[in-house]
């Protein structure tokens, strides 16, 4: 049994009068980890504590042991944890092309002075971008839109492209917010087909999904959360079949 | 004046203001931050300069320096030179280490409270440097500017027919190759559109000319004028794009303007006035090359280096960078740049190419005072920038070029009315650039020119090369 | 020999902070309904103020008929209708267009300074650039001289009156006397608190809140005690303290306009179908729009709002300063900006509370400085700008 790669506890976020998160605990081993829970749960809210998008109000997040609380998300990333966004945030102006080459960690060439001087280092970085970029476009087949402003992409082409860009970084953990949300039935087989295929290479991922049959059939684990706090875990059968679960959603609509 | 003089003028202040835009455009253009202080380091690099080789005890001066590095340099050939290059190098130093101070506090914050906060502080220091005499002499300017080999100027050659001869020659060299640019440029236009092109710019040219014999016939002359710009408006549809049509204009316009009218004022020897306008032939015995065409070549040196300078910055994955913090500055961050370095660096390069700007401007006008630069300054930049195209070298080149060329254009209007209106028709000039800035955000906010391309150096299919 | 003192100062900063406390309110509500951070907003308060002075005194001005000039308080009430009037074209000729390309921040930043710059320019074009002034009263002279004696409070209306200073009326209180005005006030505050505070459940939403409510009361009780406790003339030889306070009609008249304002204001955004709309869509214009919100409705009346807000304080601050240049209002931008960010961006009162503190700030601390730093004035409005920014962000009384 590997030890955990994400460790989140007694994590709380307030907004004003509402509480968001209430102490959630909750801990996420290596493979694909499902989040789910009714509207309002805080998942969206614990994905932007664990990334440093938001700071936590209480309770602590420890990636691979480290604490990394509070840390910028820049830091946090470039710890290798790294999140997708449920609408996706691609660059318009910029093309598929660069929004992919702008990825990948410690590129030379991304320091002022070394743009100007331009050594090896530089070239060879930037060609390494560059051919990662092209490949990952491919394998994600968006190699045919490559050189087109992401602004003009379809809805189903910027999802790809917001998880392509997120595992060039070459993360340890993938936080995936709502992957499949609009998607259309066929998109949806490939980017699970993806993800499967990035696990069996070492990927791990969390991800917040509502589809249960999605998460039935790819989480090895999942993780309940309801109002603020984290309801139960475990195999995805147990907790589809748990009370608990099943009475949160019940309740959590008939309000 | 000869029109020569004019042009070479009108020129350095476009150069000095390109800079400036050039500056701006790093920070606004490419990564996004709307700095409305930015006139701020444009005020230092001017100040900073001149006190640094400003004499120790200059007349009726009270401020703090001036710290006489011609003087000590005096001694080493070209001293006054290298004194002012100094002078600039330790101004773009102070410019950028003042804008990290207001950037700080201020670029974690979201891009209106930037804004008022960077309008701010470039606000209040403006009115402590017009307030406060014993640091630069307040509202009294500084004069006694150090202009660096003032001496060696006019240059002649020795007669003035070699003078004539060489000078005239480079002149019309770089003229011929300037209309051969343009040529080239405007080549293989629809042959409909060449043509009304043409008639339009004999129609504004013809308008300008009637509308300067006075009286009523200004009114006549607007007419003119405005069917010449409807012709134009037509050229333009009837091409493929408005860059060819609205170039040859230009070039025909400005063909009449700088050749032909000295030729109706003075006839044949204004025209080859305006054509040698390296040559000066009033300046010293011989004529020669005057002080202010030496500043001009400086400022156009300078320009040509920080455009490739800031090229260079934008063409790479450090460009790439800054523009994916100026379209959505979460990406980047989630990706592991730490975006918050990237936004002060560019900060601190835009404010160091303003300080250069500031120096040559102060080299340029010879005196220097608070009243130029005040806020509106940067607000001209923005619309110059925008003009041309954010996020575009070029096009700070050519907005500047256009936005500089009315703006001192139509200052020529004001003399044909009565004086005391000077301060309202300057209001209107102004009234205008604001109404233009709101009418081309909202009809070409990519501007004349749009965004650039970018190219890292690494061709797209994986080739490379090493320099 | 009695000077003016902090306590003037004091009454100065709430003058100057009621101008900009109604600049505020309407920066407020084009930042938080009509999303546009308004860089025209200081303009929008010169054009208004000159639109007053075109009613009231178009001889000041070259390119107005002299057709009629009507008295000050008519004047500013048709300034503030037109300027109004203006709102709806910037709404309509601008910002409308704009909203509808879901034109982005930075792009309305821009182009709010390019009004800016054209409203500005056209002042100056139309008025020229030489002070002018309405054709009012406009001298403040009457001083109310207070002296803390062994005895008691004495109180001196003064007035100067061609080169010598006469008082005009003297009265006293005996320190018993000043200690039950204040029990008495503070008492009537409390309870009128306690009183309005019990009647709260979660769906009242109070026209006046409990506090503020509390607050007018112990003030207006406190000056009623105060103005029946009158006593004889107290001697006024050895004071502990006195201090001068310039007084006039004026500071009360500015005081009172600004209050009548927030009330109508208040009543708008509370009491009307339109100022619900108005609250809905500064909360989330996607879900007001769902709602049945007719949002092309509700901006326009924004921006008129604004419009007419800004006048008001523009009229107020060329009579409280008497004197209108085209650059009032810019000067003037920064300490409204710095009330809204202060008050936090989505409370029109927070932001009016913001203005408050600015004012009172501005003057305090130009009082506070040695002379020669007078102009540093909009400085300290800016230093506290920056101060809440890197502490609070989102402003005093703002959500996070």
């Amino acid at each position: 049994m590997s030890d955990p790669i994400l460790e989140v506890e007694g994590l709380e976020k307030f907004f004003g009068g509402i509480t968001a998160l209430d102490g959630a605990t909750f801990d996420v081993d290596p493979g694909i980890t499902g989040l789910i829970g009714p509207n309002g749960a805080g998942k969206s809210t614990a994905f932007d504590c664990i990334t440093g998008f938001l700071d936590p109000d209480g309770g602590s997040v420890r990636f691979r042991g480290e604490d990394i609380s509070g840390e910028r998300p820049s830091a946090i990333a470039n710890r290798g944890v790294v999140r997708t966004f449920q609408i996706p945030h691609e660059l318009p102006e910029m093309t598929v092309r660069e929004n992919l080459a702008l990825a990948p960690r410690e590129q030379s060439g991304e320091a002022l002075v070394a743009s100007w001087t331009r050594s090896d280092d530089y070239y060879t970085d930037e060609r390494r971008a560059q051919e990662r970029a092209v490949e990952m476009a491919e394998r994600f087949e968006i190699d045919h839109v490559i050189d087109t402003p992401a602004g003009e992409l379809s809805g189903g082409q910027r999802k790809l492209l917001e998880l392509a860009r997120a595992l060039l970084t070459e993360p340890d953990l993938v936080l995936l917010d709502e992957p499949l949300a609009g998607v259309n039935p066929t998109l949806e087989e490939k980017i699970l087909d993806h993800i499967q295929a990035l696990a069996a290479e070492g990927y791990s991922f969390l991800f917040i999904e509502h589809d249960i049959d999605v998460i039935m059939e790819h989480c090895q684990e999942v993780i309940v959360m309801h109002q603020g706090r984290v309801l139960t875990r475990g195999e995805p059968e147990a907790v589809r079949t748990d009370e608990r679960v099943v009475e949160a959603y019940l309740g959590g609509e008939a309000q | 004046m000869a029109l020569a003089d004019f042009l070479v003028s009108l020129l350095t202040v476009v150069s000095v203001y390109t800079l400036f835009g050039l500056g701006l455009n790093i920070k606004y253009g490419f990564t996004g931050l709307v700095d409305f202080g930015h006139v701020l380091y444009f005020l230092t690099g001017a100040y900073v300069t001149v006190v640094v080789t400003l004499p120790a005890a200059a007349t009726s001066y009270e401020g703090i320096g001036g710290f006489a590095l011609p003087q000590l340099l005096s001694g080493v050939p070209l001293g006054g030179l290298l004194a002012w290059f100094a002078a600039l190098a330790v101004a773009m130093v102070v410019a950028a280490l003042l804008s990290l101070l207001v950037g700080v506090p201020t670029l974690r914050l979201r891009e209106d409270y930037l804004a008022i906060t960077a309008l701010g502080i470039a606000t209040i220091l403006h009115t402590v440097v017009n307030d406060e005499r014993w640091l630069f002499n307040g509202p009294f300017g500084v004069r006694d500017v150090h202009q660096p080999l003032t001496g060696a100027f006019p240059v002649s050659l020795g007669s003035f027919i070699v003078n004539l001869a060489v000078f005239g020659l480079v002149s019309v060299l770089v003229l011929a190759y300037v209309g051969y640019r343009v040529g080239g440029y405007v080549y293989g236009v629809d042959v409909r559109a060449a043509a009304l092109s043409t008639v339009a710019a004999v129609l504004v040219v013809a308008g300008l000319g009637v509308a300067t014999l006075g009286g009523s016939l200004v009114l006549a002359g607007v007419v003119v004028v405005a069917v010449g710009v409807a012709v134009l408006a037509r050229s333009i549809r009837q091409a493929d794009g408005y860059g060819q049509p609205v170039a040859l204009f230009t070039a025909l316009v400005f063909a009449a303007w700088y050749f032909g009218t000295p030729l109706v004022t003075t006839g044949p020897s204004g025209t080859l006035a305006s054509a040698v306008w390296l040559f000066d032939p009033t300046a010293g015995a011989n004529g020669g090359i005057t002080y202010g065409r030496f500043v001009l070549l400086v400022s156009a040196a300078f320009v040509g280096i920080s455009y490739w300078w800031c090229e260079r910055t934008v063409n790479s994955p450090y460009g790439r960078v800054l523009r994916s913090i100026r379209e959505d500055e979460d990406v980047p961050e989630a990706l592991g740049k730490e975006t918050f370095r990237y936004k002060v660096q560019s900060m601190m390069f835009g404010s160091a190419l303003a300080a250069a700007a500031g120096g040559l401007w102060a080299t340029h006008i010879a005196f220097i005072d608070p009243t130029q630069f005040t806020a509106n300054i940067t607000f001209f930049a923005f619309t110059a920038v925008i003009i041309g195209g954010a996020a575009n070298n070029r096009g700070v080149v050519v907005g500047t070029f256009v936005f500089w060329t009315l703006h001192t254009g139509t200052r020529f209007l004001n003399d044909y009315f009565p004086t005391e209106y000077a301060t309202q028709l300057a209001a209107l000039r102004v009234m205008l650039i604001g109404a233009l800035l709101m009418v081309i955000l909202y009809y070409r906010s990519e501007g004349l020119l749009g965004e650039q391309t970018y190219d890292t150096g690494v061709a797209a299919d994986g080739g490379g090369h090493s320099e | 020999m009695v000077d003016t003192g902090l306590v003037n100062a004091l009454a100065q900063g709430v003058v100057t902070g009621s101008i900009i406390a109604a600049g505020a309110l309407g920066l407020s509500l084009v930042y938080s309904i009509a999303e546009v951070p308004n860089f025209a907003h200081g303009d929008m308060l010169t054009v208004g103020a000159y639109l007053a002075l075109a009613l009231n005194n178009p001889g000041e001005l070259p390119f107005v008929p002299n057709a009629v000039a009507v008295p000050f308080a008519v004047a500013a009430v048709g300034g503030v209708v037109v300027a109004g009037v203006f709102g709806g074209v910037y709404e309509k000729a601008v910002f409308s267009r704009f909203r509808d390309r879901d034109a982005d921040l930075i792009t309305m930043v821009i182009v709010s300074l390019g009004l800016a710059l054209f409203l500005r320019n056209l002042v100056l074009f139309l008025a020229g650039s030489a002070n002018v002034t309405y054709e009012t009263v406009t001298r403040v002279d009457t001083n109310v001289d207070v002296y803390a004696t062994g005895s008691g409070v004495g109180v001196e209306l003064t007035k100067r009156i061609g080169g010598d200073i006469a008082t005009l009326d003297a009265w006293g209180y005996g320190w018993l006397t000043v200690l039950a005005v204040l029990a008495v006030a503070v008492a009537a505050g409390v309870a009128v608190y306690r009183w309005r505070s019990a009647d709260t459940g979660y769906e009242r939403v109070h026209f006046v809140s409990p506090r503020v409510l509390a607050v007018a009361t112990t003030l207006v009780v406190g000056a009623a005690a105060a103005a029946v406790a009158r006593g004889g003339a107290v001697s006024t030889a050895n004071p502990l303290y006195s201090t001068r306070v310039g007084v006039s009609w004026k500071y009360g008249a500015i005081l009172g306009v600004m209050l009548a304002t927030m009330l109508c204001m208040n009543y708008v955004l509370k009491r009307t179908k339109t100022g619900r709309a108005m609250r809905a869509t500064a909360d989330d214009q996607a879900l007001a729009r769902v709602r049945g919100v007719d949002i092309d409705r509700v901006q326009l009346v924004v921006w008129v709002l604004a419009a007419v807000l800004a006048a008001i304080a523009g009229v107020l601050l060329g009579w409280y300063a008497s004197n209108l240049n085209p650059n009032m209002g810019f000067n003037l931008l920064l300490p409204v900006f710095a009330a809204v960010i202060v008050g936090g961006i989505d409370s029109p009162y927070g932001a009016a509370l913001g203005g408050l503190m600015i004012g009172l700030s501005m003057d305090v601390g130009a009082y506070l400085l040695p002379a020669e730093f007078a102009t540093y004035r909009t400085a300290i409005a800016f230093v506290i700008l920056v101060a809440v920014l890197l502490v609070k962000p989102e402003g005093l009384w703002g959500d996070a």
